[in-house]
């Protein structure tokens, strides 16, 4: 299989141009400290370690999986070794607070990272994504010596995290768990339940792992007004802080899954484990809330990572690969066949690709800048509205960018033919790996419902104001620009239909709560192509710009992949219109007996 | 006869607020009370009620003038008085030999066929009566008003064997037309109908609370909206009443029952109570009760009574699924397995059975029973309407479940299909011989329900409805969710327009509900302002600006008809009527800045017209100042008469007093101007234009440097500045209506696009409160 090299000059266009992380130096210090020497270092050090070091194991992981063993699990050869140099580098912590060991780095050059290890194997980047997660919770919700114990080890990286939410009977609705904590005298508690799909629940990475769970204390109200958040880690801190007694908390078994076989998918028994309570009781699934939408943000940049690495393979393969000749007439006369990148339809899939690749990428980094202004601005209001997208955008981000990382290793391994189809060249294995993306973390369906249900309603849509003015500006004072006109006028076409689908929802929603329902999933691929489009038509202004003062190839690749987002791509917008405007009845019509 | 002239005996604070509701009604009352030892003044005790009368809140005086109706005086140097009096009410304290010391001085005075009625709670009427003469006892019955006088309805009236009917209907007659009460006719039994009820509700319920352990937050949660009594439910109200009436009014009923009443077997052992009076916590009167606002520490803490402790601690947030279910209806909330449903089940069923026994010994029938409960106690429902809605047979099984014993009223009713039935000939309801009989209402009396039971609306959508009120009068109803007004309640408008305009006379804007209109849904137009769909809110101006020109010019007379809040849009509504026939409880405004926006449909223009802009003589600022001050402070009357003072009504605009009468009275008004009625012509306004906006800017930056105006006020206000001064006018233009409309929208889209005015109308819409930013 083709190796891996990471898309450095986009992303660094996207920070310096689009984003202009610069521009925040003054209001943020982290951006202060993010100057383009710094960045641009971490991020090829990153890119190399990612192409050397996890990108090189990603098929022998897939192959050998995870052994399970008398309650151990051994994770695939070379992961521990590669995990070891990841520590040693001190990549775990590159976002962390510095206070707590991190380095301090922001959010959207973090999220480049985190697209590139996705990139270069998404089983190996689960194990420090999940304890981001944990990291964020205790950083939120811990007492201080919950923080002084753990944090420290999360951000170096020599312990791991674990959320443990899900149940056998329970899955989205969380309201349904039944592991349940019980009070001891000396203010700790034991975990008693099983809890399911736990990612990197037991492994042989590091010197403990930190479980976060979710559980009932006793005569908790019902549903999940009940859930209060536990602190459980495997080997029970000493007064030194290393690692001591082993809990009452043990793997059971590792599930037998469809791709991210080298990630222990583990069933988890507790079994009286001793645990703190994480802030107040019952208030666990909030405390839960509040990583939730950095964790799903993560999930989104999993499938971007994945449609990246199918999108290099595809076009490495269509270039090297000689088969027929150009429709015009021979290209290559000198070779028996011409390479099939000549091809229409090869062409169509790969510009797909990159169009929808290139315009997430942007969005997601945008988004990732304005979670760091939500925390970390000075001006209030500023940090509201950034709260606000953020919160909106975060379902859109997610469902779109891991619908994108399976299409594009769909459309990859189609690329291939039958070598696709076949392990050789590792498309397959980036298809299956993608799959999990769409589903957990909350499947791509519950992001919908989000958005709709949730997302659009808060304040009577004064979340999506935070979207929907800026973008209205800036549609309506490029409208009459010569120079811009071409992208802007399908971006004002699209947008529009976002608006009267957006103003048609929130009335026919108020009627019938399952209108919204049945046009959610087809509304947030609506509002996420909008918002795709938004963000190409930014890029293609920059890149106009800078191509007229210093002419560039990359900048020429820019103008035509915008072109063809807002020819080919953007125009759904007009179908998924219709398809929402129709409205609940075609769903909801056909008799339940007659399925 | 006529009652022309009042007079109110005891100037305590029902005495006195009876007479302000006489005062309100537009009739001269006497007030007196004794003369106390060694004062200068004779008549301080009335005059001093007078000066309370004027700073009270809920203020008990409707306008100004009618404070001018009350005169003060004293029983001694005014008695002679009395002859210039057609209705003496005695407020007294409850003693009987005072009451009957008094009577025997008013029936020596009094002229002949004068009525002396009592309000008293407490005593029997026979008791009162006992050894009266003859001539006393024809013209005496007991008038029993709720406190407050002027915005509780109810008056139960109790005649004596002797009192003289034609008295009896005078003072029923006079309470119900110019008091504006809904008289019910009660028995001489203790307690009458509503206290009776009341008090046993109260009891029972407080003593259930603590039984089972509730707290009084989650008692007053489930005994409040859930049931549809008020939010304050029992613990909250005795702190209303005051604490220390409590035991009296136990004492009195207990001595006055047989020993055979359920009430006596309510146990009336609460020692919480007895130490809290005694530490003089009686409640909202007293230090606290059991709720009190604690503001130890610079902070206000609002704090709970802990019924097991006796000490205060933080009010705690109730949190039972039986009240969040109590939504699905009455039944769910007491077949509810938690403390809240169980709690709801002993008291209702406890309470809905013990009336259930009480008819016919407190009154004639049910439907009288619960008119006293609904307006004495503000109930949503009466107690036979709760278990209509529990369902009649459903209740009786379920009593008798429980081994607890049906009356036969009940049995009745369970077999017969429960105490109400609705008919297209007008509701119906279970008679003690099972049939069911209309239920009349006072002569004269209309509510649009009574017209709804007999037909089916000219047109109607999910905002209005267009009502045929016979004589070739149509009713605009509104319907939709606080009668807010939306692009349905508009085009509803214009139909009804395009209905009447094809061979009907009139129109009357008129609804049952509690208020007319809130104004408009700001909902629908923040949703619409937040997604940027600015041609909507365009559409939205523009719809009713064109509703309101059709309304002001219609061929025909358009009769405004409130009832309770008139705000913003639904201002509006009325400002661009012919006239009005509003509610004595109108509260009217243009209160758009609050949501940080200016009037738009044509509430601007309007308020200048009635501020008299078109006259040149004065110059036209000060009308364009009157409005400006009016709107900007979003002014709302404390009444129909104040909403007259600030010219949101017209001097020749009716008043009715009684909210059953608000809809034949706006018909009768609106057959009269439709008899020979020419409509308006568009008003020539003189603006000052930009001179005029720069003395108005300069009032509001005075303001803000003042600190009484917020940044965004000014905003605002500079936006109405710009409409109201008539844009770029001058004095010497004529300055038309449909230009100062024009000015209207610019300002609405140029408001609706900041951040300020949306925060401004979620927190509105969130809180229910204006955000001041």
């Amino acid at each position: 299989m083709h190796g891996y090299s990471a898309p450095l000059r986009d992303m660094k266009f996207l920070l310096f141009d689009i984003l202009k992380i610069q521009d925040l130096a003054n209001a943020i210090a982290a951006y202060g400290e993010a100057t383009p020497d710094i960045v641009s270092a971490i991020l090829e050090e990153a890119s190399k370690f990612c192409a050397n070091e996890l990108q090189p194991l990603n098929r022998g992981g897939d192959e050998a999986g995870c052994a399970f063993e008398n309650g151990v699990v051994t994770t695939a050869p070379g992961f521990k070794d590669a995990y070891a140099k990841f520590v040693e580098g001190g990549w775990p912590g590159l976002a962390s607070d510095p206070a707590y060991g991190g380095q301090g780095l922001i959010s959207p050059v973090n999220f480049a990272f985190d697209e590139m290890i996705s990139s270069a194997n998404l089983s190996f980047g689960l194990f420090p994504l999940l304890t981001q997660g944990v990291y964020y919770a205790l950083k939120a919700h811990g007492t201080e010596e919950q923080k002084n114990t753990y944090l420290p080890k999360l951000v170096a990286g020599t312990w791991s995290g674990t959320m443990n939410l899900t149940e056998p009977q329970c899955g989205t609705d969380l309201g349904l768990i039944k592991t349940r904590a019980e009070p001891q005298a000396d203010g700790t508690y034991k975990i008693f339940g099983t809890k399911i799909f736990i990612s990197a629940g037991e492994h042989d990475l590091t010197e403990n792992i930190v479980h976060l769970v979710l559980a009932k204390l006793p005569a908790a109200p019902a549903g999940v007004k009940g859930i209060s958040l536990f602190v459980c880690p495997k080997f029970l801190p000493k007064a030194d802080g290393t690692p001591g007694v082993r809990n009452a908390v043990a793997c059971g078994s590792l599930e037998k899954k469809m791709g991210i076989k080298a990630s222990p998918t583990c069933v988890m028994n507790y079994d009286g484990a001793t645990a703190w309570l994480v802030g107040q009781p019952n208030k666990g699934l909030s405390a839960m809330f509040t990583m939730m939408n950095a964790a799903r943000l993560a999930v989104g940049i999993q499938g971007l990572g994945v449609a990246e690495a199918a999108y290099q393979g595809a076009v490495d393969y269509a270039r090297n690969r000689l088969q027929m000749r150009s429709a015009k007439g021979a290209k290559y006369p000198d070779k028996p066949a011409d390479p099939i990148i000549v091809h229409p339809d090869i062409r169509r899939m790969l510009m797909r690709s990159r169009a929808m690749i290139e315009g997430c990428r942007a969005l997601v980094l945008w988004i990732g800048q304005e979670l760091d202004i939500s925390f970390h601005h000075p001006d209030a209001e500023r940090r509201q509205a950034a709260e606000d997208l953020v919160a909106l955008m975060t379902p859109i981000v997610k469902s779109m960018l891991t619908d994108l990382g399976y299409a594009a290793a769909n459309d990859a391994m189609q690329v291939h033919g039958g070598h696709g189809y076949i392990r050789e060249w590792g498309m397959e294995q980036l298809a299956r790996d993608a799959r999990i993306t769409q589903i957990y973390e909350g499947t791509n369906g519950i992001q919908a419902l989000d958005l709709v249900g949730r997302k659009l309603p808060t304040g009577m849509g004064r979340l999506a104001r935070r979207f929907f003015h800026p973008v209205g500006e800036y549609i309506e004072k490029r409208a009459a620009n010569p120079f811009t006109a071409p992208h802007i006028a399908p971006l004002a076409k699209a947008f529009g239909r976002l608006q009267q689908t957006t103003l048609w929802l929130g009335q026919a929603g108020t009627a019938n709560p399952e209108e919204a329902g049945a046009a959610a999933t087809e509304y947030l691929r609506l509002f996420g192509l909008v918002a795709i489009g938004f963000m190409w038509s930014r890029m293609a202004e920059k890149a106009f710009k800078l191509n007229m003062s210093a002419p560039d190839e990359f900048y020429a690749a820019k103008i035509a992949t915008a072109q063809f987002y807002m020819a080919k791509i953007l125009p759904e917008t007009g179908s998924l219109m219709a398809s929402i405007m129709a409205g609940s009845g075609p769903v909801m019509g056909l008799k339940e007996e007659a399925f | 006869m006529t009652i022309a002239k009042v007079c109110v005996i005891g100037a305590g604070v029902m005495g006195s607020g009876i007479a302000a509701q006489v005062a309100n009604a537009g009739l001269p009352v006497l007030l007196l009370d004794i003369v106390p030892p060694g004062v200068e003044d004779r008549s301080t005790l009335a005059k001093a009620a007078l000066v309370k009368l004027a700073a009270a809140e809920p203020a008990p005086l409707m306008s100004k003038a009618a404070a001018k109706l009350i005169e003060a005086g004293n029983l001694e140097d005014d008695l002679k008085r009395l002859a210039e009096c057609d209705w003496i009410i005695e407020a007294v304290t409850e003693r009987l030999e005072v009451k009957q010391a008094l009577y025997r001085k008013v029936d020596a005075a009094r002229k002949p066929g004068s009525i002396l009625s009592s309000n008293t709670s407490t005593l029997p009427l026979k008791m009162l009566m006992a050894g009266m003469p003859e001539s006393l006892r024809r013209d005496f019955c007991i008038t029993h008003f709720f406190n407050p006088p002027r915005y509780m309805r109810l008056l139960e009236i109790v005649a004596g064997p002797d009192t003289r009917v034609d008295a009896i209907n005078a003072v029923a007659a006079f309470s119900d037309v110019k008091l504006g009460k809904s008289v019910v006719h009660a028995k001489d039994t203790p307690g009458f109908i509503a206290n009776r009820i009341g008090v046993y509700w109260i009891q029972y319920a407080v003593n259930a609370a603590i039984e089972m352990g509730l707290s009084v937050e989650e008692a007053d949660a489930v005994m409040g909206k859930p049931i549809g009594a008020p939010k304050s439910g029992v613990f909250d109200l005795l702190d209303i009443v005051g604490l220390d009436l409590q035991p009296h009014i136990d004492a009195s009923l207990r001595a006055a029952l047989p020993k055979s009443d359920g009430y006596q077997k309510l146990s009336a052992d609460f020692p919480l109570l007895q130490k809290m009076i005694s530490e003089g916590l009686t409640g909202r009167k007293g230090k606290g009760g059991f709720y009190r606002l604690n503001k130890a520490g610079n902070k206000k803490t609002k704090e709970a009574m802990d019924l097991k402790t006796g000490n205060y601690r933080p009010v705690m947030k109730v949190s039972l699924e039986s009240v969040d279910g109590a939504k699905g209806g009455l039944r769910a909330l007491v077949s509810h397995p938690d403390r809240g449903g169980k709690f709801a089940w002993t008291v209702l069923s406890q309470l809905l059975n013990y009336v259930a026994g009480l008819v016919p010994e407190i009154a004639d029938d049910v439907a009288d029973v619960d008119l006293a409960m609904r307006t004495g106690f503000n109930w949503k429902r009466g107690p036979f309407e709760l278990i209509d809605q529990l369902g009649a047979a459903w209740f009786a099984e379920k009593l008798a479940v429980e081994k607890m014993p049906v009356p036969p009223l009940l049995a009745t009713a369970a077999k017969q299909g429960g105490f109400y039935q609705a008919s297209s000939d007008g509701q119906k309801q279970l008679c003690l011989d099972g049939r069911y009989k209309a239920i009349t209402r006072p002569a004269g009396a209309l509510l649009l329900a009574d017209i709804k039971l007999k037909g089916s609306p000219l047109a109607k959508n999910g905002s209005a409805s267009v009502w045929d009120l016979g004589d070739d009068v149509a009713c605009l109803e509104f319907h939709s969710k606080m009668n807010s007004i939306d692009l349905d309640t508009l085009s509803m408008a214009k139909k009804a327009i395009e209905i009447v305009s094809k061979g009907m006379r009139a129109l009357v804007l008129y609804n049952d509900a509690e208020n007319f209109s809130v104004g408009a849904n700001i909902g629908l137009a923040l949703f619409a302002a937040n997604i940027g769909m600015w041609p909507v809110l365009d559409d939205l101006i523009t719809q009713g600006q064109n509703v309101m020109k059709a309304l002001k010019f219609a061929p025909f007379p358009v009769v405004g008809a409130p009832a309770g809040l008139a705000l913003g849009g639904g201002c509006e509504f009325l400002l661009h009527c012919a006239a009005v026939q509003a509610h004595a409880e109108t509260y009217m405004g243009l209160v758009e800045v609050g949501v940080g926006i200016v009037p738009g449909w044509g509430g601007c223009k309007e308020m200048l017209i009635r501020q008299n802009a078109g006259n040149v003589p004065h110059g036209p600022m000060p009308a364009v100042m009157a409005a400006f001050e009016q709107i900007s402070l979003a002014k709302v009357s404390k009444s129909a008469a104040n909403a007259k003072e600030l010219k949101y009504l017209r001097k020749a605009d009716g008043i009715t007093m009684n909210r059953d009468r608000l809809l034949p009275d706006a018909k009768a008004l609106a057959l009269k101007l439709a008899a020979e009625y020419i409509p308006p012509l568009p008003v020539e306004l003189r603006l000052p234009g930009p001179s005029g906006k720069v003395a108005l800017n300069m009032a509001i930056e005075t303001y803000a440097l003042q600190g009484l105006a917020l940044p965004h006020d000014v905003t605002v206000s500079g936006q109405l500045a710009n409409v109201l001064s008539g844009g770029a006018t001058d004095v010497t233009e004529i300055t038309s209506e449909d230009r100062v409309m024009e000015l209207e929208r610019g300002a609405f889209m140029a408001l609706v696009k900041t951040e300020p005015t949306l925060a401004r109308i979620e927190a509105m819409l969130a809180t229910g409160k204006p955000l001041r930013n």
